[in-house]
């Protein structure tokens, strides 16, 4: 057996349960409780059967069409989600850099956001407020740090939110294709500070639909989709697998649409026509 | 980091299943486990409740003019309309019947107000609970406890009505502090429980609107326990635990007599258990709140 992985996934399953949604009501629920309908079609399964290790010192790329488990995968990764089936291990401290602001409480000042955040991330205090002056230094907000957040533009939110959630380097880095926001002068600080994260960090897991960056940063690399892994090799390998199969789908779908043009029909709509390209969508 | 997932009962198909006995169904439950690690989410994690608490004060009356003074303006208004109601409308004959009146209906404005900001607590971070991984039991926490803080206020408005009436005044109000004690005990224990239902079930926001004008209609606060002596009606004050709680307010604070021990007593013990319950169901589903927010 391989020395202990920095992340170790087993057999992971993550399941939507698609009755209960944003929009379920207690009727709905209590209709379907009472008619005791309990069938798996119930269920949606984001990730199943998903099974990987990130070595230490290694770091992963995840590729895959739109729908294909990424953002779900990096969430159970930071422990958002928990798995509904298999096991997750990691080892160390997890940060994903999805905390661009979001979650920011509009009434209070930046800097009393910064000391709520830290908090949320369960940073302890006393190393919290050691850190503040340079997390203000970064943001570069000027006097607006001490002004409720709801007078800031959106740069200036995303700005402080990069700030706060790279503060703390993290033993597992998770990264989801925020690699840059704001003007050209803070994306290169910000290019410039993940660099440092990445190079500091134990372990990467980079989730990007950019197939030309991927190999600068990750050495291997899987393919998902449909919520399982498809393909897992040297990252080259991976994009070139990747690349294969769109042109394939891509000639077949062309090749349907032929012979349905042939026999008369009319051109069907399609819309997961997935998209590997240089830019992300 | 280890997050196993539940076993789920029944999922080894093939294996012969046998009924499983009261004793596997309890220990399936995790009772003890998931409530130990619900107050221990509340005890170490002081500092972000303390923080939450801050910002929810802020956040109330943050673009009024008059700012804090809300909090002491607010209840006088409640305690003017329901005496005029109570003494010219239905014309009881009360003494001193704005005391008598603001004594109940301050708790109880801390009561609703807190249960009503707690249910919406877990939905209203829906975007935080999606980015970060924390204890969510915090939020309802914070929310009871910013009502706590803002009944504090509140009572310096009662101190104020002591002026035109200083004759109920007694060293007994000292004993204020218990009452609201158990009063909180009782709050967090329905407002953890609410707010959890809330995040999968939208609908109990409204009901509790509800739930709640009913049920301060069914407590004794702007009518006194004896009033109903007798009736049908004695018998839903008995199995109120506000009967007992807003007994003892106005017993300190109008009558000048000691609280309600045993009536106290017996809702801090109900609580409790209640409190124990739905943190247990609050961690129960606290896992996919990430997954419906």
């Amino acid at each position: 057996m391989a020395p202990p992985a920095a992340i170790d996934v087993e057999d992971l399953g993550i399941r939507y349960n698609l009755h209960l949604t944003r929009r379920t009501t207690l009727k709905g629920s209590l209709m379907e409780w009472v008619g005791r309908r309990q069938r798996e079609d119930h269920y949606f399964w984001a990730l199943r059967h998903v099974t990987f290790r990130v070595a230490h010192g290694e770091a992963l790329g995840i590729l895959g069409p739109n729908g294909a488990g990424k953002s779900t995968l990096l969430l159970t990764l930071a422990g958002i989600l928990a798995p509904d089936e298999g096991s997750i291990r990691v080892q160390g401290r997890v940060s994903s850099l999805l905390t661009l602001g979001a979650g920011f409480e509009m009434e209070v000042s930046g800097r009393e956001n910064i000391a709520l955040i830290g908090a949320f991330m369960g940073i302890r205090h006393r190393v919290m407020r050691e850190l503040t002056p340079s997390i203000i230094e970064f943001a570069d907000i000027g006097p607006f740090i001490d002004a409720p957040v709801r007078t800031y533009s959106s740069g200036m939110r995303a700005r402080l939110g990069f700030s706060i959630a790279t503060a703390i380097a993290p033993d597992i880095l998770l990264l989801d294709e925020v690699l840059g926001t704001g003007d050209e002068e803070f994306r290169a600080r910000s290019q410039q500070r993940i660099r440092e994260l990445v190079a500091r960090a134990r372990a990467i897991v980079l989730v990007t639909h950019d197939l030309n960056s991927v190999a600068e940063y990750c050495s291997r690399s899987v393919l998902m989709e449909k919520g399982s892994i498809l393909y897992e090799g040297p990252t080259l390998e991976t994009v070139e697998f990747y690349k294969d199969r769109v042109r394939k789908r891509k000639a077949r779908l062309a090749e349907e649409q032929a012979a349905r043009e042939a026999a008369g029909l009319p051109a069907p709509v399609t819309l997961d026509e997935i998209a590997p390209s240089g830019q992300p969508g | 980091m280890t997050t196993p997932a539940r076993a789920v009962p029944g999922a080894r198909a093939g294996t012969t299943r046998r009924p499983p006995g009261y004793r596997e169904l309890f220990l399936q439950l995790d009772l003890v486990r998931l409530v130990r690690r619900g107050f221990q989410d509340m005890r170490t994690r002081g500092r972000l409740i303390q923080y939450l608490v801050g910002t929810d004060l802020k956040r109330t009356h943050a673009d009024t003019v008059m700012g804090q003074v809300w909090w002491l303006i607010d209840p006088f208004f409640q305690m003017a309309i329901y005496s005029i109601l109570v003494t010219v409308v239905f014309a009881k004959k009360i003494p001193d019947a704005p005391l008598f009146l603001f004594a109940a209906i301050l708790p109880w404005q801390w009561f609703q107000t807190s249960l009503v900001d707690a249910t919406t607590s877990v939905t209203a971070r829906g975007n935080l609970i999606r980015q970060i991984q924390f204890p969510k039991l915090v939020l309802p926490a914070a929310s009871t406890l910013a009502g706590a803080v803002t009944f504090g206020f509140g009572l310096v408005s009662l101190l104020l009505l002591y002026i035109p009436y200083p004759s109920h005044l007694s060293p007994w109000l000292l004993t204020l502090p218990v009452i609201a004690a158990v009063q909180y005990v009782f709050t967090l224990a329905l407002a953890v429980f609410f707010a959890g239902v809330n995040a999968f079930y939208r609908d109990v926001q409204n009901l509790l609107r509800h739930i709640t004008r009913i049920w301060f209609y069914a407590s004794p606060a702007i009518y006194a326990v004896s009033a109903l002596k007798g009736s049908v009606f004695g018998y839903v004050l008995a199995v109120n635990p506000f009967t007992y709680i807003l007994t003892s307010y106005r017993n300190i604070a109008y009558y000048g007599s000691p609280p309600d021990w045993v009536g106290l007593f017996s809702v801090l013990v109900v609580s409790l258990v209640l409190l124990s319950l739905s943190i247990w169901l609050f961690k129960r589903v606290e896992t996919g709140f990430a997954k419906i927010l």
